[in-house]
């Protein structure tokens, strides 16, 4: 039975990864897009934003599994779950990293100007590395959700654990232990997550600390 | 009374240009027909009540802040607010201009020694090395060579004031603009800051300085400015100002500084 759930890891992990990637490389022209002063464009990421976090993961994986052909073949299960699950992170990762932006002082960017550095470095060398601090938690907490989140794939049909918890509780009619098991390996994957970010952020803000 | 330091100080090139600067934030009129001259190697005090606009010609020097209408000079490097330039000759005009704040703005995420060497390979191409080695001897300079490999943040607010000033002087600026350096610090800290500025100005750099120290504005200064309401009601010797202060509203911002 352990080794059943634990067959599912490999999926679980790399369906949250290849999302989180996605996630993260989506969200880049989203933030530009509401850090913009381009009302236009402003108003375009904003949309896309409120539209993407709107619709239920699940629901995009119906969409993108039953709904999308390319070029006469339909996405994979994998990909119509990976793409899904990236599409609603992209979304809220812009958020995350936005507010992460705002919490920088303004007279960084004026520090930064006055001393002639251009726009590649002001962001680059001074805004960037000081927001990413401030997004590590919250980006950690998104992953974490995110691992968990990647179960909704087992609606399409790719094995990853869940999916064959429950194929294995009912074949054999012993539901209850086989999620217990399924659960007892998620908190244990995610618990060093945690901890790691944690550690990371309590040694990055004793350095910069107030 | 309005004097021109040309006429004072002969013989000096003129480094600083500001010609009929005007700024409005919305409806609020900040500066009106702003016009000044800095000589090379002098040290020009402004002072006057807040809100009368020192910060905002400082910070329009640099261009922090873009203004209405106006030209702005600074070592041969020109720019006309109401015509288009190049980010080249914003960065131009930048970089002959170095800029100490009222809060610092160190970098927090740096240690001390990068703060002051970061810039320099960003802005000037200068090798890590190079930055270092000039980073240092500009840190020592301050008084503050053990602190190097320590953080902003741990640093008290007199030698952060410190390091800010060496970040700028690391990037060989023509004119140092100085917002009111000494006012987030205590009196007795200030004082080590103000050390520091003494020594520049003996050096011979060309400083501005927005302050409300008053015995510094005297004491160093070779041209007071005193502005009010967005425009420069008084300028010329310190002393002379200070003493006899020619201006009604100069008199009563003297009065009330001078006599607490």
């Amino acid at each position: 039975m352990l080794l059943t759930v634990l067959a599912g890891i490999p999926l679980t992990i790399s369906v949250t990864a290849v999302a989180l990637v996605i996630g993260t490389i989506g969200s880049l022209p989203l933030l530009f897009g509401i850090l913009s002063g381009n009302r236009l464009v402003w108003l375009i990421a904003r949309g896309i934003i409120d539209l993407c976090r709107g619709i239920p993961i699940v629901v995009w994986m119906f969409i993108l599994f039953y709904g999308v052909t390319i070029g006469g073949t339909k996405l994979s299960a994998f990909g119509a779950a990976v793409l899904g699950l990236g599409i609603v992170s992209a979304a809220y990762l812009a958020e995350i990293f936005r507010g992460a932006i705002s919490s920088v002082a303004a007279g960084q960017y004026e520090a930064a100007r006055a001393l002639g550095m251009t726009p590649r470095a002001v962001w680059g060398d001074i805004v960037g590395p000081q927001a990413w601090r401030v997004a590590i938690p919250g980006y950690t907490t998104y992953g974490i959700g995110l691992l968990k989140d990647s179960s909704i794939a087992s609606t399409i049909g790719v094995a990853e654990m869940v999916f064959r918890s429950n194929s294995y509780a009912r074949t054999t009619g012993e539901g209850i232990t086989v999620f217990l098991v399924a659960a007892a390996i998620y908190v244990i994957v995610s618990v060093p997550v945690g901890v790691l970010s944690r550690k990371a952020d309590e040694k990055l803000s004793a350095v910069v600390a107030r | 009374m309005i004097e021109n330091p040309q006429d004072r100080l002969p013989g000096r090139r003129e480094v600083v240009r500001v010609r009929n600067l005007a700024k409005s934030f919305g409806e609020n009129t900040v500066l009106s027909d702003v016009n000044l001259t800095v000589l090379e190697g002098t040290v020009t005090a402004m002072i006057g009540p807040s809100g009368a606009g020192k910060s905002t010609v400082l910070r329009c020097m640099n261009l922090l802040e873009r203004p209405d209408s106006g030209t702005i000079e600074i070592d041969g490097h020109v720019i006309d607010a109401e015509r288009r330039f190049s980010n080249r000759e914003l960065f131009a005009l930048r970089r002959s201009a170095g800029m100490v704040f009222q809060h610092f703005n160190l970098f927090p995420h740096m240690t001390v020694l990068r703060n002051v060497s970061l810039p320099q390979q960003r802005v000037l191409g200068r090798s890590k090395g190079e930055a270092d080695e000039r980073a240092m001897a500009l840190l020592t300079r301050m008084g503050l060579a053990d602190k190097g490999e320590q953080y902003p943040n741990r640093c008290s607010g007199g030698q952060q004031q410190r390091i800010a000033i060496a970040r700028a002087l690391a990037l060989d600026p023509k004119v140092m603009l100085f917002d009111e350096p000494t006012s987030a610090l205590d009196p007795e800290v200030g004082l080590e800051v103000l050390e520091v500025m003494k020594e520049l100005a003996a050096s011979g750099m060309t400083m501005i300085v927005v302050t409300h120290e008053m015995s510094f504005a005297r004491s160093v200064s070779e041209d007071l400015i005193v502005m009010a309401d967005g425009g420069i009601i008084e300028q010329g010797d310190p002393k002379r100002i200070m003493a006899e202060p020619s201006h009604p509203r100069t008199q009563e911002f003297l009065r009330a500084v001078l006599q607490r």
